[in-house]
């Protein structure tokens, strides 16, 4: 072969290459992006994003899993499909105490199982108590913790007993140990105010409470007295734990110990259709948190049965809108409509195909070729939004439950001084970085700007200026008193992220942007996921790492207890502060929903003082869906209840715009 | 020509050059028996994928051996048979041309538009990627001539540094490459017996680990100090993983050396041991050798991109050839000079490594230059 | 014969057995544990965790542990995947990437075999330069580019075939997927029979069939293809095993549910259970290939006995 052949061969390659590509390009001044060919029937093909870990719903974690999970399994509320608001599901209402601590709720007669039981409210009793098996090692049972002594049970507590009189000692009379609470299964921290160590006190205090929805029972009187002090139960761990403190040892000098039972838990069924809930201390953002998964109602005798099996096609009973047919990893997980559902003449899906994949280029690839009818979030790449992607009528957005923030490790210098930690905060245009990932908005604070009733604090705002003259008051400047970038020690500082297209793009942008602002280079590192972890999370980053967090619920204070504990890192900032605790425990003790919010605001104030964190974005939920495809609204967590979802084959109704989000009421949605 | 071989090649694993129609190739149980001889041309087997080569080396026929011993008018003879060959030419002048524009690329550039590799315009209506020859309002422009990447750099100026990262993984990965599977293979080829026996099972062994934790734990305990630090530890982790091939390549060389006179000759009059494996017998087997390290560079490269694509790569800014191609593809319905410009220049480099390559063997190899 | 086999047989299970040490000792290096997330986990759900799995006993219960299942052939429950077995995985995947895999490999025998052997036969035409420059290019085109480019001609732009994912064989999906792959191979192959080809056609034994006054045909298909081939068979034994137990790129860019794919992200999610599985698998397999392939020579070359 000649030189010249081996040129004409190139030239053809990339001839070839070119006008294909030319014909894509083309394609994106569509009204709507590829193939517009609906399904047959009542069937949505939906990618959901990496393979589910597990579809028991108290094994996994993530949004992946969350997204199936609402069609196989509900909880005793619903995600409204628009604003995720607290619908009923199995619950058909409820009652919630003045502080917030009780929760009654009562449950329909109709709802079933997919195997035609009733679901009752001790189907419910039972999840929860199996989701905090300490055996079961559910990673997210924490999220439970606010159920009381849910925490005790699953960390393995015991309760103290007075051998001689019988009395189990109460929390309120232990010395306060350090704050933090110090070592595993200690002790969660008393929050109710009005420690009552007197049961005939308190039996008067509950009978101010009696309009209480549901009758009183022996386990309501219990689970009312105050609170008892828990200590571990495995002795090498109590011994530990007492050997750090010396008075608590002689306080249970002598006792007994009583391991917390699962019976323990502030869980109750008071009949079959009425389940109460006891609360360790005040959560107003409580119906929130159970819509997650966790909390969802899993069928008791086929876990028994079938173990760790349970969750597989054949064995599983389901209790959602849809139930599972057929599940083959990696490829395809199937789900049929449950006949057996409490509203399945609403529910119109007759099939949903979920496809798990990572890819995006690959999930976008099966989109424009309408091989799926809709997509997860975060889907469509940044980087195609300038180039008319936006515009496409299938595109949905909306700010999203998240936000994104690099931690700074306030333990190692030159981080450790709030000024530098300020300064480099006010050195970054985030409204040029917005406008550079052009959907997102730019953050000022840790709490994304979606919760109308809470009052944001505004951190620092760019101003470059500002931050070299407190760089310079850190010490970094030259001999005219101006702050020198020489003078900075660039190798002590590194921007630390995951490997993923976006992080990197972003912290490219931020080290340009300190670059151009301070003249100082920081130098990028990105980790494999599980590498990066432990890294972060024991501080042994130097300066900067990204972080994200997903709203766990529709509160501000999921992002806000971030901060909360001491052990392990502090989610990778060595920062705590027991003030700052303090300030959310008494808001979230505030029954006044606007008192809270401004009481959670001032705590997120003191945070962006000492500048832990360095707010990046509000991402928004890129992502698309077939205009045939409706009831799949762009709300902030893209966490979409099935039951709502349908194909339209009528071309003429067909979603010419991203959907109408101002209407909440579901009657409206065709309910 | 060929019956005058001495003692019978122990060909474990391995092929014998030995034209048809000759004695028995015999199967020496050396060890376990990997495969048996056959039949072949050198060099076909050795490709740009290290893992598909099966054998543990070629083995010499006896005139090769003869040349190699006649010393250095075999280099020249090479050199000149292989400015002969028009391809391996072009190949060269291709790789000569891409390592010059790499290394003064980048500053010409700069000097010229201004534009380095990690250049990021400060207005945010730059920060996207426009096509090549165009400036951001639709208009011809010479600033940018393949264009600019997502976050507005150049992607010339891109293309030309991720150049030198992907040579310069080439260049140090052979390089560990050649240095422990050589003296790894000479030292078994020439020990035999039991010792050869121990050291190609542990290659064996190590061939079957995953390479992927292996630069994992190495990223995790030597990375970290700065993102150059960790190329190089990247460059020194990919060729930590080929020098297995290479050392089944030499130990098969070795093993056909070994009993010749010359080596017989020098066992004789005393030398030791290592001064006959790296003095006697390695300079005589470095041509296949050689030709091998030539492929082992594409397949370096094509590793170093997937590394980078798990994100055990080359650390942002910085990109290598196959970072720059990974990117690419995701953009690739929108932005389609993001894979062009990178995908073609590897490709282009490859295709000439790979004709110098085969150009170089035949050069090394007069017997079989006509095929 | 038997003896040889007999003998490689056993050696694989020592050897087995030092790559599955390896690679455990290597997973326990590696930072970072399979159930760690972006919120770092309370420390008592951490130990009940640890506790569940057996990670808080002593290293050498836990390193006996894993080599006890190994020598059972039973690798217990993917760490990640909490309900499947590693063999269920194995079981399921492995039949995907082998047809992917075979299908791939056979489709680049045939091309291959067909452009290498009359490129061999019209050695310095138009034909020869054209197929190998080809195979050059083959060589030196990544799968990782090929790929994506043949979704945008084939599925986005022309809306022929499905972009990714698997349908089950046989279907349309694995089209892509196949040549893909295949491509390479397909390359290789070409160089190789051409290279056998033109040894076997000068020797002797093919200058006798011609005497003999046999069609070039029959010298072909009788006598030079079955000793040009041996290359490709050397070739085919260990490119098979590397093409069933998985091709990273290929899977991923195609969402294969493929054992490559299980593979790396076991890697990334530090599964233990599933790497030693199939690192077991692999290696098991990379040695019998091997083995088959040596067998295979006796039967194609008469010449080798063992």
């Amino acid at each position: 072969m000649t030189e010249t052949k081996t040129a004409r061969l190139l030239a053809f390659a990339l001839a070839a290459t070119l006008i294909s590509a030319g014909c894509a390009r083309r394609d994106m001044s569509n009204e709507f992006f590829g193939q517009l060919e609906p399904p047959p029937g009542q069937t949505l093909r939906y990618i959901s994003g990496s393979e589910p870990e597990s579809l028991d719903p108290h094994m996994s974690s993530g949004q992946p899993e969350a997204r199936l999970d609402i069609a196989l399994y509900e909880g005793l509320v619903e995600y409204h499909p628009k604003t995720m608001e607290p619908i009923p599901g199995v619950a058909e209402r409820w009652e919630i105490d003045e502080d917030a601590t009780e929760y009654v709720f009562f449950l329909r007669g109709n709802a079933k199982f997919s195997n035609g039981d009733p679901i009752t409210a001790h189907d419910f009793v039972y999840s929860f108590r199996r989701g905090l098996k300490p055996e079961l090692a559910s990673r997210v049972a924490y999220m439970a913790y606010e159920l009381k002594y849910a925490e005790a049970y699953n960390t393995h507590g015991a309760f103290v007993r007075d051998p001689k009189t019988g009395r189990f000692l109460p929390a309120s009379e232990t010395p306060k140990p350090a704050e933090g609470g110090g070592e595993a299964g200690a002790q969660p921290q008393p929050a109710s105010p009005a420690p009552h160590d007197e049961e005939s006190l308190h039996r008067s205090e509950l009978g101010k409470k009696g309009e209480d929805a549901a009758p009183d029972t022996e386990f309501h009187r219990f689970i009312h007295t105050p609170e008892r002090l828990v200590v571990p139960a495995d002795e090498k761990d109590r011994a530990k734990a007492l050997k750090a403190d010396p008075k608590l040892a002689a306080l249970v000098e002598g006792k007994e110990f009583v391991p917390v039972r699962a019976e323990d838990i502030g869980v109750e069924a008071v009949d079959d259709r009425t389940l109460r809930l006891t609360l360790r201390q005040p959560a107003p953002y409580f119906l929130g948190l159970i819509q997650h998964q966790f909390f969802r109602v899993i069928h008791g005798p086929t876990v028994e049965r079938f173990g760790v099996n349970w969750t597989k096609p054949g064995n599983i009973v389901s209790s959602g809108s849809h139930m599972l047919a057929e599940h083959k990893p990696y490829n395809q997980l199937v789900v049929v409509k449950n006949p057996h559902y409490w509203d399945a003449p609403n529910v119109r899906l007759e099939t949903i195909y979920f496809y798990p994949l990572e890819d995006n280029t690959t999930m976008m690839n099966l989109y424009k070729a309408g091989e799926v009818d809709a997509v997860y979030n975060h889907t469509v790449p940044a980087s195609w939004l300038k180039s008319g992607v936006r515009h496409v009528k299938d595109y949905m957005d909306a700010p999203e439950n998240v936000s994104e923030f690099y931690v700074m490790n306030t333990r190692k210098a030159p981080m450790n001084d709030v000024r530098v930690r300020k300064a480099f905060n006010m050195a970054v245009d985030k409204q040029a970085l917005a406008d550079w990932r052009v959907v997102v908005k730019p953050s000022y604070s840790l709490v994304p700007g979606i919760f109308l009733k809470y009052p944001r604090p505004k951190g620092d705002g760019f101003d470059p200026e500002r931050a070299k003259q407190l760089l310079a008051e850190a010490g970094y400047k030259g001999a005219d008193g101006k702050f020198d970038p020489k003078k900075f020690p660039t190798s002590e500082v590194e921007i630390n992220y995951n490997t993923n297209e976006s992080n990197r793009q972003i912290a490219e942008f931020i080290q340009a942007q300190w670059k151009q602002n301070l003249g100082i280079t920081v130098a990028l590192r990105n980790t494999e996921w599980k590498t990066y972890l432990p890294m972060r999370s024991k501080l042994e980053y130097k300066g900067f790492a990204r972080a994200g967090w997903v709203g766990d619920y529709m509160d501000p204070y999921t992002y806000l207890n971030l901060y909360t504990t001491k052990e392990g890192g502090d989610n990778g900032t060595g920062w705590y502060d027991p003030k700052y605790v303090a300030k959310l425990n008494e808001a979230n003790r505030e029954p006044n929903e606007e008192r809270r919010m401004a009481l959670l605001a001032e705590a997120e104030k003191m945070l962006l003082e000492v500048q832990p964190v360095l707010p990046l974005v509000i991402p928004a939920t890129s992502w698309m869906k077939k205009p045939y495809v409706k009831g799949l609204y762009p709300n902030p967590q893209t966490l979409h209840a099935w039951k709502f979802v349908y194909i339209e084959h009528d071309r003429s109704k067909w979603d010419q715009r991203m959907p109408d989000m101002s209407t909440a009421d579901l009657a409206e949605l065709g309910r | 020509m060929t019956e005058d071989r001495t003692p019978q090649v122990p060909t474990e694993e391995g092929r014998s050059t030995e034209p048809h129609g000759s004695g028995q190739p015999a199967l020496t149980p050396r060890g376990t028996p990997q495969s048996p001889p056959v039949s072949t041309r050198r060099g076909d087997e050795i490709h740009a994928f290290p893992e598909m080569a099966v054998g543990e080396g070629d083995v010499r026929t006896v005139d090769e051996d003869a040349r190699a011993v006649s010393g250095t008018s075999l280099w020249k003879d090479a050199w000149r048979r292989l400015l002969r060959n028009r391809l391996a030419v072009f190949g060269m002048v291709v790789v000569i041309l891409i390592i010059v524009s790499v290394i003064v690329g980048p500053p010409l550039i700069k000097a010229a538009t201004g534009f380095q590799y990690d250049t990021m315009p400060g207005d945010s209506k730059l920060t996207q990627s426009f096509p090549p020859f165009s400036s951001p309002d639709g208009q011809f422009s010479a600033t940018h001539p393949m264009g600019t990447d997502s976050a507005g750099r150049d992607m010339l100026a891109r293309v030309l540094q991720g150049g030198r990262i992907s040579l310069m993984v080439a260049v140090i990965s052979t390089f560990v490459s050649l240095l422990i599977g050589i003296t790894w293979g000479a030292t078994a080829g020439y020990l035999g017996g039991k010792a050869d026996d121990v050291m190609m099972r542990i290659v064996d062994v190590l061939y079957a680990i995953p390479y992927m934790m292996v630069v994992i734990v190495l990223l995790a305990f030597f990375g970290g100090r700065s993102p150059l630090q960790q190329i190089f530890l990247l460059f020194a982790a990919l060729g930590a993983v080929s020098w297995l091939t290479m050392a089944r390549i030499v130990r098969g060389q070795i093993i056909s050396l070994k009993n010749q006179e010359f080596v017989l000759a020098a066992r004789a009059t005393g030398v030791s041991t290592p001064k006959i494996i790296f003095r006697h017998l390695v300079p005589n087997a470095l041509g296949p050798v050689i030709v091998y390290a030539t492929l082992t560079i594409p397949s370096v490269m094509l590793q170093e991109a997937f590394l980078s694509f798990l994100g055990l790569g080359v650390q942002a800014p910085y990109a290598s050839w196959g970072s720059l191609a990974q990117e690419g593809i995701q953009n690739i319905a929108v932005f389609p000079w993001q894979l062009i410009f990178p995908g073609v220049t590897m490709a282009l480099t490859l295709f000439s490594l790979n004709f110098l390559g085969d150009g170089l063997r035949d050069a090394l190899d007069p017997q079989m230059r006509k095929f | 014969m038997f003896r040889f086999i007999v003998r490689r047989l056993i050696v694989t299970v020592p050897m087995v057995l030092i790559v599955i040490s390896l690679t455990w000792a290597l997973i326990r290096l590696a930072p970072g544990n399979f159930y760690e997330g972006e919120k770092k986990l309370p420390a008592s759900i951490e130990k009940n965790i640890r506790a569940k799995y057996g990670l808080d006993q002593p290293m050498y219960v836990q390193y006996g542990r894993v080599m006890g299942n190994i020598l059972r052939l039973d690798f217990g429950n993917s760490l990640r995947y909490e309900n499947e077995t590693v063999n269920d995985i194995l079981k399921r995947t492995v039949p995907v990437s082998a047809v992917i895999g075979f299908c791939a490999y056979t489709l680049a025998l045939v091309v291959g075999i067909t452009f290498g052997t009359l490129a061999a036969l019209k050695q310095n035409s138009k034909l020869d330069y054209a197929s190998m420059g080809l195979a050059m290019l083959g060589i030196s085109m990544p799968n990782f580019v090929l790929g994506p480019i043949l979704v945008l001609v084939f599925s986005l732009s022309l809306y022929w075939l499905p972009p990714a994912r698997w349908g089950g064989f046989p279907s349309w999906n694995i089209l892509l997927p196949v040549i893909t792959l295949s491509a390479v191979y397909m390359a290789y192959i070409a160089r190789l029979t051409r290279a056998g080809m033109l040894e076997v056609l000068r020797s002797d034994y093919i200058r006798t069939a011609r005497a003999k006054g046999l069609t070039e045909r029959q010298v072909v298909m009788r006598h030079a293809l079955r000793g040009g081939l041996l290359p490709v068979v050397s070739f085919t034994g260990p490119a098979l095993a590397i093409l069933i137990t998985g091709t990273v790129v290929v899977e991923r860019i195609f969402a294969l549910p493929g054992l490559g794919n299980y593979f790396i992200n076991a890697n990334l999610n530090r599964d233990e259970p599933l790497i030693l599985g199939i690192v077991a698998f692999a290696s098991i397999l990379v040695l019998i290939f091997n083995l088959l392939v040596d067998i295979a020579y006796g039967f194609i070359d008469p010449r080798i006995r063992y």
